[in-house]
């Protein structure tokens, strides 16, 4: 029997789908998606560049961020300094890329170990329920009638200013809103049938929960952790303008920017606050894109 | 909960470095003072009771309205609160409704033109107005509009001799400016989605069909029905935006609670942070609350508690 156009069709489909297993097909979708959205390539691309920059600082500028050098100070900008020299003579787009480090590092340490934390609490004790559930739910419950700003400036007030205290209490404050989102991904997960069946085969609850369930959670927690490294950052950025966050003696994008609160420095030395400001909008700006092309490109349910 | 919340709060300023006594005396006093002495301060501070005997105190006296008084110029705590917050009120007031408006139509807009040049070119805006930090941008704007073109003044709320409404307006334009672009991307965002979730029902397709010009389909039908839940959302955060204020207060010198509250924690004034801080969990709570049982009168479905 001679074959028809559709038999060859359906050849063709047949072969391409042995050809790749479904599993890769549909991750090359999720990049595919996300390697459409202009936006987020876009967000992704400065975002490399910007985290480079600052990750090989010392070989792209030959200035030490914190050498004091009074014959230069408040210098604008020229070919020897590009960001000009601050009050003390130091080299500003040096300070700025040595200060990326550690406001880069506290947004994405804090992001990251709080959704640890919040994924940790918030799956096993939204699969389990009972008291544990209660009793954390409670907590977050605390964390969060605070408006946040105001939380951290009480922690800062308590604890003191420095750099880890900052990040334990970016932590404390941000685990909540992680917790609830992996709790409620577990709630409507756990009447799944596969998840019956695991239970069925006499698995381990830490098996089933972390090992199991987790990865089909995961997409949403991906989004959640960009988008709150973006706000961490600001809020780091805010803290030290105001000398509330990192102590001034470190660098940070924040602390750069705290010589602004001088109106004479505002009026007269625009490149001591300027460029800072501008590198943390398009890095944060860059993160928010990546987010949302991540979100994009992984939940089906939030098209247009 | 907010028994909860006050326990917690006491208990942390309890712990962290210092008392009460360590602040009030002078560095030079320290090198001088005996051990008897610092007793007799506690003593006299009623700081030697134990923890749980002075939570109830203040908690008792707090509950009747003496909220007790700051440690640095010992000036009553419900004096400072009742100046500061209705300069707070003012200013988040004011952003809020700049904000709803602009932030409404933008997104309507945005989604009446889905796809074009416009939705995209408000989007990426919307994302670049949550990512400026919000300082960074008030700052700009400071030395743009106050200095270089020198029409507002730079900040401040008052000035000492003018009490007329209008004299108040240059100073408030910047901040609740600034704060309400802050605010804005959220609101578009709001209007954007509740206007294309709306548009796509079945009675916008049937009033289409009768022959309507398009413009009333949007305006009567569309925006009518879309506007309602973006409202209940907005009020839900004027919480947040007397939160966010905070820094903003601070860059304009806006004698506001949240400048307040950065000056007592760079003080150590410990009382005064802590009131305000409760202050701040009170109005989240208040309004969550509120928000519950309007969301329950507005939308038919959601039922408070069982019926």
């Amino acid at each position: 029997m001679a074959k028809s156009s559709l038999d060859k069709k359906f050849d063709k489909i047949r072969e391409i789908e042995e050809s790749k297993s479904f599993s890769t097909k549909k991750r090359s979708r999720i990049i595919s998606k996300f390697v459409n959205n202009k936006l987020a390539v876009f967000g992704l691309i400065v975002f490399s560049i910007i985290l480079l920059a600052t990750i090989f600082a010392p070989l792209l500028s030959p200035y030490d961020p914190m050498r004091v050098d009074l014959r230069s100070m408040r210098q604008s900008p020229s070919l020897e300094h590009w960001f000009g020299t601050d009050n003390t003579g130091r080299d500003v787009f040096t300070r700025v890329l040595f200060g990326g480090r550690v406001s880069i590092f506290i947004g994405l340490g804090s992001a990251i170990l709080s959704a640890l934390v919040g994924i940790a609490v918030g799956c096993y004790a939204g699969y389990k329920g009972g008291w544990i559930d209660v009793i954390a739910l409670r907590i977050s419950e605390i964390f969060m009638s605070f408006p946040q700003i105001i939380l951290v400036l009480l922690l800062v007030s308590i604890t003191g200013q420095s750099l880890f205290n900052l990040m334990a209490i970016f932590i404390v404050t941000g685990w909540g809103g992680m917790y609830r989102l992996a709790r409620a991904r577990m709630l409507s997960l756990r009447e799944e049938e596969y998840v019956q069946a695991l239970r069925s085969f006499g698995l381990s609850t830490f098996t089933i929960c972390y090992k199991h369930m987790l990865p089909n959670a995961l997409s949403p927690i991906m989004v959640n952790i960009t988008l709150s490294t973006a706000m961490f950052i600001l809020t780091e950025a805010g803290l030290s303008f105001l000398g509330l966050g990192v102590p001034l003696n470190i660098p940070t994008w924040g602390n750069i920017l705290n010589v602004a609160q001088d109106i004479l420095v505002l009026q007269n030395y625009w490149w001591m606050w300027g460029p800072v400001g501008i590198v943390i909008s398009v890095f944060v700006l860059c993160v928010n894109f990546i987010g949302d092309g991540l979100r994009d490109s992984t939940d089906p349910s939030q098209q247009g | 909960m907010l028994l909860v919340i006050s326990f917690l709060v006491y208990l942390g300023l309890e712990l962290a470095p210092g008392d009460a006594v360590s602040h009030m005396i002078s560095p030079e006093l320290a090198s001088t003072i005996t051990e008897e002495q610092l007793n007799a301060m506690r003593e006299a501070y009623g700081l030697n009771q134990s923890f749980l005997t002075r939570y109830w105190l203040w908690l008792t006296s707090m509950v009747q309205g003496d909220m007790g008084y700051s440690m640095a110029g010992g000036v009553a705590i419900s004096e400072i609160m009742a100046k500061t917050i209705p300069a707070t009120l003012e200013l988040s007031i004011v952003a809020l409704i700049f904000s709803t408006i602009i932030g409404c139509s933008l997104g309507v807009i945005s989604a009446l033109k889905r796809g074009s040049g416009t939705d995209n070119s408000l989007t990426v805006a919307g994302m670049a107005g949550v990512s400026i930090p919000e300082f960074f941008f008030g700052l700009v704007a400071i030395l743009l509009f106050a200095i270089e073109l020198r029409w507002l003044p730079v900040g401040g709320r008052l000035l000492p001799h003018y009490e007329n409404v209008w004299d108040r307006i240059p100073n408030i334009v910047l901040p609740s400016m600034v704060l309400a672009l802050m605010m804005t991307a959220g609101a578009m965002r709001y209007a954007r989605s509740s206007m294309l979730d709306v548009l796509s029902r079945e009675f916008i397709t049937t009033a289409r069909s009768k022959g309507m010009p398009e413009w009333r389909i949007n305006i009567l039908h569309g925006f009518r029905v879309a506007l309602t839940p973006v409202v209940v959302l907005i009020g839900f955060r004027l919480p947040l935006l007397i939160g966010g204020s905070t820094i903003i207060e601070q860059v304009y010198q806006w004698p506001g609670i949240g400048s307040m509250f950065i000056r007592s924690v760079r003080a150590s004034d410990y009382p005064l942070v802590m009131t305000i801080s409760l202050m701040y969990v009170f109005v989240v709570l208040t309004a969550s609350l509120v928000i519950d049982i309007l969301t329950a009168l507005i939308d038919p479905r959601v039922r408070l508690g069982k019926e």
